[in-house]
């Protein structure tokens, strides 16, 4: 890799590095808070509405306990989600920025 | 000649343990030790001291153990293996430990698969493996919902913070936050930042450890702490962050399969059958008996009342909802704002080995946490929480006992040969993870402190090296004997302190510096200084600290209730008298006593104070901003920016 003595600035106005850091912005706070929003509504829900907790829904298993449980999922997707749209478009985009510039 | 002198030094000062450890504990009182370890053994998750008692009053202990006892030869010649593995470990890691970057980052050199494991490892403490499921074997779902917030956290770092802190980082959070302000005060507050909340977390698992050992292996709590301490210390200063990584991966795979293998077996004995299981733990009338009497306090059954199915309903632990929001902002942003968490993504060589790092940590973690959930509903299905907690009163016990019983029972070589494998687990747990906090204070120290605010940056990786080692020993002697003070004291705090630290000050500067152009010096410094400020003060005077006056207040409610039963002339069983007699004593000793502070009561209503502090520490960091505008920083940002999202200019694995 060259060494230091890149021209930030201009690399800032490159379209398409404006175009990774549009992409990237987007995805990444939106994805963050719409996450955060289903992680909250656990503490939320548990703590205003625990009547709702309790609605049986698999022999004895209510639904307070799979939604817990849901929450190990939506993590896990969120991950993997983003692993595969990192993969394809960020790291694509960034490796053809980085030749441009080099 | 360093390296051999000191591999001396620590032969020699484990040895002198070991020793100490053959010589049992004298007159240890099993009880109140016992209760230490679910309040300081417990990260973020703290059990109400004053409700702790009361269920211990309640338990019914009759012709019940109140102690486990692991089989010593066993037990002692497993943690021997595993201290044997650890050390071999460390002599290989030293030999290649030569620059500042391999001391810190182990040179970039980690992949992200080993990394994956070892911050999975650091989620994966003593606490989660046997506070949870102790917690959940007590109060049912609510245990459970604890292990969102760990597995949570780890989306706000995957987002937004590892990569680029990756792209735009080198060593420490003094570099992140350095990078557009001024360079030696930032490094400072960071600095300052860091240590504080790398020693309380430190201090808090030390005397966690301490407690646990004591109870394990029947040693005296300042041997099971200087015998922690220095395997620690020993471990950071050879081995720097490439034996503090293999040392935690060993412990995770470690923990994993104990863990696996308990939740198979507990599996296997439910008949594979989920649904029966959770059925049967409905069912089942200890269990409610033990909610109805020692949770909800219901002296006579209500008529028509599930109390089996109320212990998968919320609310039998966790009372106040804002408590459990605050906590919940504690664990998503502090997590990612704790230094030695911070410091893991440094250790390999780019974002995207950075990125698959933290997924495979949270595929592991996730598993961990459900394991734990189905090992805390076992103990309390097939060992009874009232059995669970006369044992320990927090729950601790849950999961080595149930290894016992799953293992074959008390006195079979399986059940002991199990018990030891798990105590040994959670010891190699305990270290790991101390060494990981004793590195990033010390890198903090060394590399922002001494080399770039003393030495203006200037010097060698000979002398780099050389100072962060000596940091290490001194950070490891310091919290050794902090932790030997802290004995008696309410480590909860300290946790507590820790995560809102990180979250309120740590995380918005190191998100603001990475995605906001006018950010500046004035406003890290306000953000670090603030939010550790607000959440010190506020924990200070919350209900996590100890009041005599309430201990003083319970004790003579205790001592009334069974003045009451005297007069009404039952007499009182020879338990139910010590009972009165320790509870008068209590009472003489804290009535009119007041906090830390000189408090009777909290004055904050939660015990977490993320909820205000965080608010606090973004909102300080946005007006010092403001009101000291500084336009260097601004041109500056088109760098740290480029950098963070393209990994430009990344710095990079040393070339040796």
């Amino acid at each position: 890799m060259a060494k230091a003595g890149y021209n930030w600035s201009d690399i800032a106005r490159n379209p398409k590095y404006l175009e990774l850091k549009r992409k990237k912005r987007v995805f990444l706070f939106g994805w963050w808070i719409a996450a955060s929003a289903y992680y909250f509504s656990l503490p939320l829900l548990a703590g205003y509405f625990p009547s709702l907790f309790e609605i049986k829904l698999i022999g004895v298993i209510n639904f307070g306990y799979l939604f817990i449980l849901s929450q190990f999922l939506v993590a896990i997707f969120v991950a993997m989600y983003y692993t595969k749209v990192a993969n394809r478009d960020f790291d694509r985009l960034t490796d053809e920025l980085v030749r441009e510039i080099q | 000649m360093f390296t051999k002198f000191f591999t001396a030094l620590i032969l020699t000062l484990l040895l002198t343990t070991v020793g100490f450890t053959a010589e049992p504990a004298k007159s240890l009182d099993h009880a109140s030790a016992a209760n230490q370890p679910s309040s300081s053994a417990l990260q973020v998750a703290t059990v109400p001291q004053s409700q702790a008692a009361i269920v211990a009053v309640a338990a019914p202990a009759s012709g019940m153990p109140t102690k486990i006892k692991p089989n010593r030869t066993i037990t002692i010649s497993m943690f021997s293996t595993i201290i044997g593995i650890t050390l071999c470990v460390v002599i290989w890691a030293a030999r290649q430990t030569k620059s500042a970057a391999d001391f810190y980052t182990a040179g970039g050199g980690i992949t992200g698969l080993q990394n994956g494991w070892a911050i999975a490892g650091d989620y994966m403490s003593a606490a989660s493996f046997l506070g949870m499921s102790g917690l959940i074997s007590l109060y049912g779902i609510d245990g459970f919902m604890y292990a969102v917030g760990p597995m949570f956290s780890f989306i706000a770092i995957l987002l937004v913070i590892a990569e680029p802190c990756r792209n735009a980082g080198k060593f420490t959070l003094g570099d992140i936050l350095s990078f557009r302000t001024a360079p030696k005060s930032v490094r400072a507050v960071a600095a300052l930042s860091t240590v504080t909340v790398s020693l309380f977390y430190l201090i808090a698992q030390m005397v966690g450890a301490g407690k646990l050992m004591q109870v394990l292996l029947d040693i005296p709590y300042r041997v099971s702490v200087t015998g922690v301490g220095i395997l620690m210390v020993g471990y950071v200063v050879f081995g720097g962050m490439k034996a503090t990584t293999w040392v935690q991966i060993i412990k995770a795979g470690l923990l994993m399969s104990g863990t696996v293998l308990l939740a198979f077996l507990v599996i296997s004995k439910a008949g594979f059958n989920p649904v029966g299981f959770f059925a049967d733990i409905v069912g089942n009338p200890l269990i409610q008996d033990h909610v109805r009497v020692n949770v909800l306090k219901d002296a006579l059954p209500k008529a028509g009342f599930d109390y089996g199915q109320r212990f998968m309903e919320p609310g039998l632990f966790l009372k106040n909802p804002l408590d459990q929001i605050s906590l919940g902002i504690a664990w998503a942003l502090g997590a990612a704002g704790l230094p030695h968490i911070l410091m893991r993504f440094f250790t390999v060589p780019s974002a995207k080995e950075a990125r698959k790092s933290i997924v495979i940590a949270l595929f592991i973690n996730s598993s961990f946490f459900f394991l734990i959930n189905i090992i805390g509903f076992g103990a309390a299905l097939y060992l009874s929480p009232q059995l669970i907690s006369s044992v320990d009163k927090g729950g601790n016990m849950a999961t080595l006992l149930l290894a016992q019983l799953l293992g074959g029972g008390a006195g079979s070589l399986g059940g002991d040969m199990f018990l030891a494998f798990i105590c040994a687990v959670a010891f190699a747990t305990i270290l790991a993870v101390v060494s990981g906090l004793v590195l990033a204070a010390s890198a903090a120290i060394a590399h922002d402190v001494y080399v770039n605010i003393i030495m203006d940056g200037k010097a060698d990786q000979h002398t780099q090296v050389k100072v962060a080692r000596i940091t290490s020993l001194f950070v490891g002697v310091a919290a050794i004997l902090m932790g030997l003070a802290a004995e008696k004291e309410n480590v909860v705090a300290l946790v507590a302190l820790a995560f809102a630290v990180a979250a309120s000050g740590n995380f918005p500067a190191v998100m603001l510096s990475l995605f906001w152009k006018r950010f500046n010096t004035a406003g890290v410094i306000s953000a670090l200084l603030v939010g550790t400020i607000s959440a010190l003060g506020l924990v200070v005077i919350s209900p996590v600290m100890t009041y005599p006056q309430k201990i003083a207040d319970d004790a003579q409610k205790i001592v009334s209730t069974l003045e009451k039963k005297q007069l009404e002339g039952v007499v009182l069983a020879e338990k139910d008298l010590k009972l009165m007699d320790k509870s008068r004593k209590d009472f003489e000793k804290n009535n009119g006593g007041t906090s830390m502070v000189g408090l009777k009561t909290a004055i904050f209503p939660l015990k977490n104070p993320g909820i205000v502090s965080v608010p606090m520490g973004l909102i300080a960091a946005i007006i010092g901003t403001f009101l000291f505008r500084d336009r260097r920083a601004e041109e500056l940002f088109d760098e740290i920016e480029v950098r963070q999202i393209t990994g430009l200019g990344i710095s990079q694995a040393s070339d040796h």
